[in-house]
């Protein structure tokens, strides 16, 4: 033990440790400082725990408290408050560089640490001064426009006030600053593992460590005697169903018999301490009787293959999709192209690992089981829980998310922490690590795709056909969605008249797929937009035209055969013409050495509003004449506090500053569904209009303006709103895939410009520029950090990122983006308002993850005339295609 | 194929199917909710009270149902037991004993109150 005494945020601390105490656990722990966050199991990868001691920027992960003895350290909570921030969370804030907010204060006070030695940085060091620290949310753009206004800050050359919005102007089209923003860029917003709970017990889990097993016995003896164990708990111990539902009840909290995957949840271990809790699961004896493992489709639809559900074939679903006569299109048409394309596992990566706590409120039979943690869908994780346990009266609330990109539509952690508190009775945490959450997390699924496209003499689409194969994974979660998103949206921005698909959703040992930003599009869209290259060449024709002239055009359908009376593609393809002129010019005089230039394109029609898709969202006036809303619409980052606040603000005149929002708890909000496939603005939205002019109508029939004049009036102050999407009328046909889609479209092309290392195969993305529509913009920034986030995941997918289940443990490992891989962008946006929208808007989360891989992709091809086919494209797929080019 | 070929292969929407209901066609999921609360009368609580062993509702299922989708409509959201409990005065026991399927799968199903597992978007 040491002796060491610091100065803390301007106070003198004195503490005696063990000489492996790290600066950040006894910030979280001992100081209860829990601004600076955990994400990288401290291997000093994410800079989540940047604090500055001495005047420097360190990750605090890797500090031993032992070696600090008369060090000052400034943490975020000793930089400002959200009373009286810094300068700095105030750029923050109004740069819109603050979505999640988990990586925020790391950033920050990386921010200071540059700022105060100097005050006027250039890009490069703004990227060299960041470079330790992590963001998946913004592509890091927003993060550097915050460092180079807050730098403006300090040298006195702009004011807080003279940037932001006012408050009182305008409310739709503005970049007001999210309410939640602040509270994240002073370290103050609580996330699952910041939650304080007195007498808390750890939890620890025991998983597979085997990919698929009937398991003969868990012997739980001897850990059950270990130092600081309350309790250890199995399958036996859980009184409902023990399965988790999205789809199939296929997935169980703990396994009881068989195990399905490499880290399936076996048993839970609480103890005191989460370092007991780990030892006395390490103790957990398990003996298996080993299964054979499938790990491809192909195994697991192969003659005599073990069937991993019994109740559930391994090909688990199928979908068609017929519209005319694609085979005898092909064989009439002037040119045809046919490749095959596959797409990689991989993984959401939200900085946070997947934490969650759980207690029992009150006692006895009224005893109620709260459970705090990281869903997306908090109504729907509440009565899975209550089927699963076997217990009825449960309040989930969400706390603040650190990143989410679909991965937090399924149940994963809260499970385990739920029936832990109940049977134990006990309040308990579970924060695994973020190699723990890797392992038990669904990924975004792969595919296994064979195309065939053709055109007619005049460039026009004849007929697309194409057969994908999914692998689920163990467990469905959302896998007949993905099967089914990617058939609603499968012809993208074209009219082809004739269309024939098949997807196939297949059981595997591996990783379970889940929701992965954009979850299925973006795995077609790939082949469709690679495959639109391809045939432009063919024909001779250049790839933006050949897009433009074969635009849906309005009156036209879709693949499913619903027809749109909006698709304003064409005019998108006008809009960023110009730019790529340009950037083709110059790429033609970037292809003589080594390194060369390429310019590609790629788009998309993603849809928004799902085909019986339903909102809900309840409003009320408030005594103060303020309004509250009453919605389960979580915000893990997008900004859906902006976009409430703005909406209802603009629709009654309530200032935004009395516009309450209650959106975190099952027990006050309306069932919203999930925050997920870019539904928010577009349902919740438009549920809260919906409920907003009941209000309004009511106080018109009234002759009122304030709460006193309702209530005198004796009319309600509360409404709900329920806005409902196309395809109320039922599913697609079963046989022919035909039927309704999704009610509105968000429209995009992106540009790729690339350097190609031919001689290492190495790929620098020089920029990325988007062209979107999707309608009215509520809020430019949000809208902006949407895209450039987006971008920035999908040239992470097309590039780099593979998730390889029980390899990839960390971000390092992972090849996570960080300020050394971010590019800029360059942005154009249109605004057709969409009749059916909220405002005329539409949704967004998704749509650049879509069309940026391919459009990387076709770069590549035009810089190096290699085209690459299954993703990621490595330096080593290049250079092997290069060489094999030769 | 695999040993699977004895298993029925879904195809379609695993989720929605259309079904005939007090004269009109109405659509469900494949637990048996309604898709649209909308969609719920008085026929069709008859007539999903008849399918589950009910001949005749009494006034205290009545209540139930009614009180259900008033809250619903009120809330947009279910009510947990304790809600119907302090709303209805009625215990646990004696609720959960109103409706084959108790309240979760028999009240609230026939109340034309959503799956609240429904997975949407």
């Amino acid at each position: 033990m040491k002796k060491v005494v610091m100065k803390i945020n301007g106070k003198l601390h004195q503490f005696v440790v063990e000489p492996d105490r790290v600066l950040l656990d006894l910030l979280r722990e001992d100081m209860l400082l829990t601004g600076a966050k955990q994400s990288c199991d401290r291997k000093g990868q994410c800079g989540a725990c940047t604090v500055i001691v001495n005047g420097q920027a360190v990750r605090s992960c890797l500090q031993k408290v032992a070696n600090l003895d008369g060090a000052e350290v400034i943490t975020i909570e000793g930089l400002g408050t959200p009373e009286n921030p810094h300068l700095i969370q105030e750029a923050y804030v109004l740069s819109g560089a603050v979505q999640c907010g988990f990586c925020t204060p790391g950033m920050i006070m990386a921010t200071k640490a540059l700022l105060d030695r100097n005050p006027n940085p250039n890009v490069e060091e703004i990227k060299k001064a960041l470079e330790h620290n992590l963001c998946r949310c913004t592509g890091y753009i927003k993060i550097i426009e915050a460092v180079q206004l807050a730098a403006r800050f300090i040298r006195g050359e702009t004011t807080p006030g003279a940037v932001r919005p006012d408050p009182n102007g305008p409310k739709i089209g503005v970049s007001h600053p999210r309410p939640s923003a602040m509270l994240k860029a002073c370290g103050v917003a609580p996330f699952s593992a910041d939650i304080k709970l007195q007498d808390a017990l750890e939890l620890a889990v025991v998983r597979s460590t085997e990919h698929h097993a009937n398991i003969v016995s868990i012997d739980t003896s001897k850990a059950e005697k270990m130092p600081g164990v309350v309790g250890v708990i199995t399958a036996n111990h859980i009184k409902g169903t023990n399965r988790i539902v999205i789809i199939f009840p296929d997935e169980p909290i703990l396994c009881k018999d068989k195990v399905q995957c490499l880290g399936d949840p076996i048993a839970i271990v609480a103890a005191q301490t989460k370092q007991q809790a780990i030892a006395a699961a390490e103790a957990v004896k398990v003996t298996y009787e080993p299964l054979p493992v499938l790990r491809s489709p192909q195994e697991a639809m192969a003659e005599g293959a073990i069937q991993i559900h019994k109740e559930w074939p391994n090909l688990c679903f199928v979908q068609p999709q017929i519209k005319g006569d694609a085979e005898k299109a092909i064989a009439e048409s002037a040119a045809v192209v046919e490749a095959s394309f596959t797409t990689q596992i991989n993984h959401q990566a939200p900085l946070e690992p997947e934490a969650t706590v759980a207690y029992m409120e009150g006692e006895g039979e009224d005893a109620q089981l709260v459970v705090v943690g990281r869903s997306i869908q908090i109504h729907g994780v509440m009565t899975n829980l209550q089927e699963a346990l076997g217990y009825e009266n449960i309040r989930y609330e969400e706390a603040y998310s650190g990143g989410q990109f679909g991965i937090k539509a399924a149940i994963t952690t809260e499970g385990i922490s739920a029936a832990a508190a109940l049977h134990l009775q006990r309040p308990v945490r579970y924060i695994p690590s973020i190699a723990e959450s890797m392992l038990l997390t669904n990924k975004r699924h792969p595919f296994d795709m064979k195309v065939k496209l053709a055109a007619d003499e005049n460039g026009k689409l004849t007929a697309f056909t194409i057969d994908y194969i999914v692998d689920n994974g163990a467990y469905q979660i959302i896998g007949i969605y993905v099967i089914m998103r990617a058939m609603w949206m499968l012809s993208g921005s074209y009219n082809i008249p004739n269309v024939n698909a098949m997807g196939k959703l297949v059981y595997t040992n591996n990783p379970a797929g889940g929701a992965a930003r954009g979850a299925g599009p973006p795995q077609v869209t790939f082949a469709l937009e690679s495959a639109m290259d391809m045939l432009a060449e063919k024909i001779g024709m250049d790839p933006l035209r050949f897009r433009k002239i074969n635009s849906l055009l309005p009156g036209q359908s879709v693949s499913t055969g619903m027809v749109y009376e909006q698709w304003p593609f064409p005019e998108l393809c006008d809009a960023i013409q110009a730019k790529y002129d340009s950037a083709k010019k110059e790429a033609a005089t970037l292809k003589s050495g080594p390194i060369k230039r390429g310019v590609g394109i790629a788009t998309h029609a993603f849809g928004i509003g799902g085909p019986g898709d339903a909102g809900r969202v309840a409003v009320e006036l408030d005594p103060d004449d303020g309004i509250t809303i009453y919605a389960a619409v979580a915000d893990p980052g997008e900004g859906n506090d902006s976009m409430l606040t703005q909406i209802a603000s603009h629709l009654t005149g309530i200032p935004m500053d009395k516009v309450r929002l209650m959106t975190r708890d099952t027990d006050h909000t309306a069932e919203m569904g999930p925050a997920a496939a870019s539904r928010m603005t577009y349902m919740a939205g438009g549920s809260l209009v919906l409920a907003i002019e009941q209000l309004k109508k009511a106080m018109e029939e009234a002759g009122v303006k304030t709460y006193e004049g309702l209530t005198k009036a004796g009319k309600p102050i509360h409404y709900v709103g329920s806005k409902k999407a196309a395809g109320q009328e039922g599913p697609l046909d079963p046989v022919t895939g035909q039927g309704p889609s999704f009610e509105s479209r968000v429209h995009n092309i992106q540009m790729a410009e690339v350097d190609v290392n031919t001689d290492t195969g190495e790929v620098q993305v020089i920029k990325m520029t988007t062209a979107v529509d999707a309608g009215t913009v509520i809020n430019p920034q949000n809208l902006e950090g949407q895209l450039q986030g987006g971008m920035d995941q999908g040239v992470g997918y097309a590039l780099r990122e593979e998730y390889v289940h029980g390899k990839t443990r960390d971000w390092v490992t992972f090849k996570f983006p960080t300020m050394k891989t971010s590019f800029p962008t360059d942005i154009i946006i249109r605004e057709t308002p969409r009749v059916k929208g909220p405002l005329g808007a539409t949704g967004i989360g998704e749509m650049t993850m879509v069309s940026t891989a391919p459009a990387i992709i076709n770069a590549i091809y035009d810089a190096c005339g290699v085209r690459i086919f299954d993703l990621p494209a490595t330096p080593e797929k290049i250079k092997a295609a290069l060489a094999a080019k030769k | 194929m695999n040993d699977s070929a004895t298993h029925t292969l879904e195809a379609g929407d695993v989720h929605q199917k259309f079904r005939t209901i007090a004269g009109r066609e109405i659509l469900f999921d494949k637990q048996g909710f309604l898709w649209h609360p909308e969609d719920w009368s008085e026929e069709v609580a008859v007539a999903l009270a008849l399918e589950s062993g009910i001949e005749a509702l009494s006034n205290d299922q009545w209540r139930v149902i009614r009180f259900l989708r008033d809250y619903f409509a009120y809330h947009g959201r279910a009510p947990l037991n304790r809600d119907l409990k302090s709303g209805l005065n009625i215990s646990l026991m004696d609720l959960e004993s109103l409706f084959p399927g108790g309240i979760r799968h028999g009240a609230r199903r026939i109340a034309g109150l959503p799956n609240p597992r429904a997975c949407t978007g």
